[in-house]
């Protein structure tokens, strides 16, 4: 009888440890997937403003206002990358 | 005793009766009825629920994100459940972007809600607030919401796409829903149960669009200044690469700042941007000799059906193919488009595609106007030498302009350029479709040279040359049609060009509605001008500058120092900006690295153009020179291609 209880026991104590773990680990799932999707909208609102920060429309009057200018064509100098071909 | 045993028996046969139908019942419960109470409970605990998919991105071509999905929150607070309700407002609010007064007064409500969206970043901190309830839902998210709008398209109230590419794509952005269930308890809140979700949502694929979000700014940019202005009505401007057909940038704009999509949906009479097309069909047939001419009778040319009108006075009154391209004639286009019979017009015509859809990946692509030889008048073939009876998209000019600049092949266009399954797998790439080789190598040659003729000197399109690299192009000024014919002062300025000339790898249409000053030569031409120098200054890989190093503007190998025949300035710089132009003598940069040379040139008030790579070996002028500054020096480093 009394190794019957102590099966039971032994039973229903690793079903309630598997549960809690199950438990647990869910929690943790939830919490890291919540951080992960806080990042994506961090990571999103970051490159956002890096968007707006790197624009034409707010770059240039900055730029302007540094006294720098648009180069006109003739004022850009393409520099040629050596040529890979063996000579 | 008789009296009890009957009292008896009949409790007995009772209590019989009753064990019997409990017993029933419970067999009827339990066995027949069994699986459809089962059924009743489970749905009482467990609830199915549809898992959103995470709808696909879109980048541009170079992998910079143009729209994103990301979850987004409606926040629902119980007040009731609020265990330190002082400091919990405040956190709210703060993370809410809320003032405490709007969350405080309402405190007494069994239920606030704030729609939102809140995006997660928002909402973290909330996590953890006893009496703050979260739904998830997904939201579309642009990083730059005004760049390409029109083209991408927008949700629509109900969250459909409303157009654009986000519907054309609709089906291959959505993705596949998944299913799960969760457990509810007693209360109704429902808990999560990773191990019984049915079926795992599959996000949507992810596209990468042919467009250069660097290009794509500028063009938007330059064109709502144009319109700004030369105070016009609006405008497109279309960039296409020649030889993939692929869009780089697609801008349309109205002067009261709304964006149709009338690039590829509204078809215009290109004027004289057409002209090259009857110079095309008149070379294919070999029916104009470069020699040939034709009369340009003074400039103004009276027929019975119309009066004709050059703006542009010629050299001579006598004028060559090449010649009428270069002013623009009307008078001389009509003359030469007299030696082709209608059906070789019509052909060369829709042979560069007008009459018919591109096939672009767009909705309600106009296949714009090209109406067939037999519904022609006497006076057709006329208006078409010159643009006009003919309705064309910018996209079609673009494409046709394409053609000549891709050796004569017309390419079939292309807006999307790869297309990612969630697994990452590359399930569509772009390949280069040609439609047809409309003429031949030689004769596409041929008429560059006439489109570079347009932007030389004396050309109706200087406006649009640079100086350093050679733009081909052709000017088009046509009256906008009404209902009741032409209406009067209206107009429509095209400027169509190619560039580099020389190695074609930008073909851009301009266009713009009523400009004041109406010509394209003082409206469109520099608008392509001022792309063409943006793109050029811009870190974009639009242009392969490896390629434009071998087709710049050729320069007298020792060009005099006199400045006489120093190439013309693009950007004129402001009086107070302007240097005054001396005479001083050229550094020496021998040895030096490229950077570095380049750099003191640049100090000393000199332009440099370099040829090959590594330290310096030439230069012309030469060290001690003297040349006035703005002069060009030319470069050259130790190791240059092809020797």
């Amino acid at each position: 009888m009394i190794a019957w209880l102590i099966a039971v026991l032994g039973v229903l104590t690793w079903v309630v440890a598997r549960q809690t773990a199950s438990h647990l680990l869910a929690r943790e799932l939830d919490d890291t997937r919540s951080e992960r999707s806080a990042a994506e909208a961090e990571k999103a609102e970051l490159l956002r403003r890096i968007r707006a920060a790197g624009s034409r429309a707010a770059l240039i009057p900055r730029a302007e206002s540094l006294g720098l200018r648009l180069p006109a064509d003739s004022e850009i100098v393409i520099l040629q990358m050596p040529d890979s071909g063996g000579r | 005793m008789a009296k009890a045993e009957v009292r008896l028996s009949a409790v007995e046969v009772a209590f019989v009766l009753g064990l019997t139908v409990l017993l029933v019942r419970v067999g009827q419960v339990q066995l027949v009825r069994g699986a459809e109470f089962a059924a009743a409970a489970d749905s009482q605990r467990t609830e199915t629920v549809e898992l959103p998919a995470r709808r696909g991105s879109l980048f541009d071509r170079t992998g910079v994100p143009l729209a994103a999905t990301l979850e987004s929150y409606q926040v629902g607070i119980a007040p009731n459940e609020l265990r330190d309700p002082p400091r919990e407002v405040r956190l709210i609010a703060a993370q809410l972007g809320l003032s405490e007064r709007q969350i405080r007064t309402r405190l007494s409500d069994r239920w606030i809600e704030f729609r939102g969206p809140f995006s997660s970043a928002q909402v973290y901190p909330l996590r953890a607030v006893r009496g703050v309830h979260l739904t998830a839902s997904f939201a579309r998210f642009y990083p730059d919401p005004d760049l390409a709008r029109q083209l991408l398209g927008r949700p629509a109230g109900d969250g459909s796409p409303a157009g654009g590419i986000e519907r054309v794509l609709d089906s291959l952005l959505t993705g596949h829903a998944g299913h799960g269930v969760v457990i509810r308890d007693g209360k109704g809140r429902a808990y999560e149960s990773p191990s019984r979700l049915s079926a795992f949502p599959v996000p949507g694929h992810d596209v990468h669009l042919t467009i250069d979000a660097g290009v794509q700014e500028i063009v938007e940019n330059a064109l709502a200044e144009a319109i700004d202005r030369f105070d016009a009505a609006g405008g497109d401007v279309v960039v296409i690469d020649p030889r993939t057909g692929e869009v780089l940038a697609v801008s349309s704009r109205r002067a009261d700042g709304s964006t149709p999509s009338s690039a590829f949906t509204s078809a215009f009479e290109p004027g004289s941007t057409a002209k090259i097309f009857a110079a095309a069909a008149l070379l294919a047939r070999n029916r104009v000799e470069p020699d040939d001419s034709v009369f340009g009778e003074g400039g103004r040319w009276v027929t019975p059906s119309r009066t004709l009108e050059d703006e542009h006075e010629s050299e001579t009154p006598w004028m060559t193919l090449e010649q009428a391209i270069r002013i623009s004639s009307n008078i001389a286009a009509v003359k030469f488009a007299a030696l082709l019979d209608p059906a070789e017009q019509f052909m060369m015509l829709r042979a560069f595609g007008f009459g018919t859809a591109t096939g672009i990946e767009y909705p309600a692509e106009s296949r714009g106007t090209l109406r067939l030889p037999y519904q022609w008048s006497g006076t057709t073939p006329q208006a078409l030498a010159i643009g006009y009876e003919i309705a064309v998209t910018p996209l079609q000019l673009a494409l046709a302009y394409g053609a000549i600049a891709n050796d004569g092949v017309l390419m079939r266009p292309a807006l999307i350029k790869r297309i990612i399954a969630p697994g990452r797998d590359v399930i569509v790439e772009h390949v280069p479709e040609p439609v047809r080789r409309v003429v031949p190598i030689e004769i596409a040659r041929e008429l560059r040279e006439m489109l570079r003729g347009v932007t030389s000197a004396g050309g109706t399109g200087a406006t649009a040359a640079l100086s350093t690299f050679e733009v081909a192009g052709k000017t088009g000024t046509a009256r906008v049609a009404g209902p009741g014919g032409y209406v009067a002062g209206s107009h429509i300025a095209v400027f169509a060009s190619i560039f580099p000339a020389g190695d074609p790898q930008l073909v851009m249409v301009v266009k713009l509605d009523n400009p004041r000053g109406t010509y394209a030569r003082v409206s469109a031409a520099p608008l392509t001008r001022a792309v063409l120098e943006q793109v050029l200054a811009a870190q974009t890989n639009a242009l392969d500058r490896t390629r434009m190093t071998r087709n710049a503007a050729p320069v007298p190998r020792r060009a005099p120092s006199t400045g006489a025949d120093m190439p013309r300035a693009v950007i004129d710089l402001p009086d107070t900006a302007r240097p005054a132009r001396l005479t001083r003598a050229v550094p020496d940069v021998l040895g030096l690295a490229p950077r570095e040379a380049v750099r003191r040139l640049h100090a000393a008030g000199f332009r440099v153009r370099l040829e090959g790579s590594g330290p310096i070996v030439d230069a012309v002028p030469a060290a001690g020179d003297t040349a006035t500054t703005g002069a060009i020096v030319v470069l050259r480093g130790t190791h240059r291609r092809g020797l």
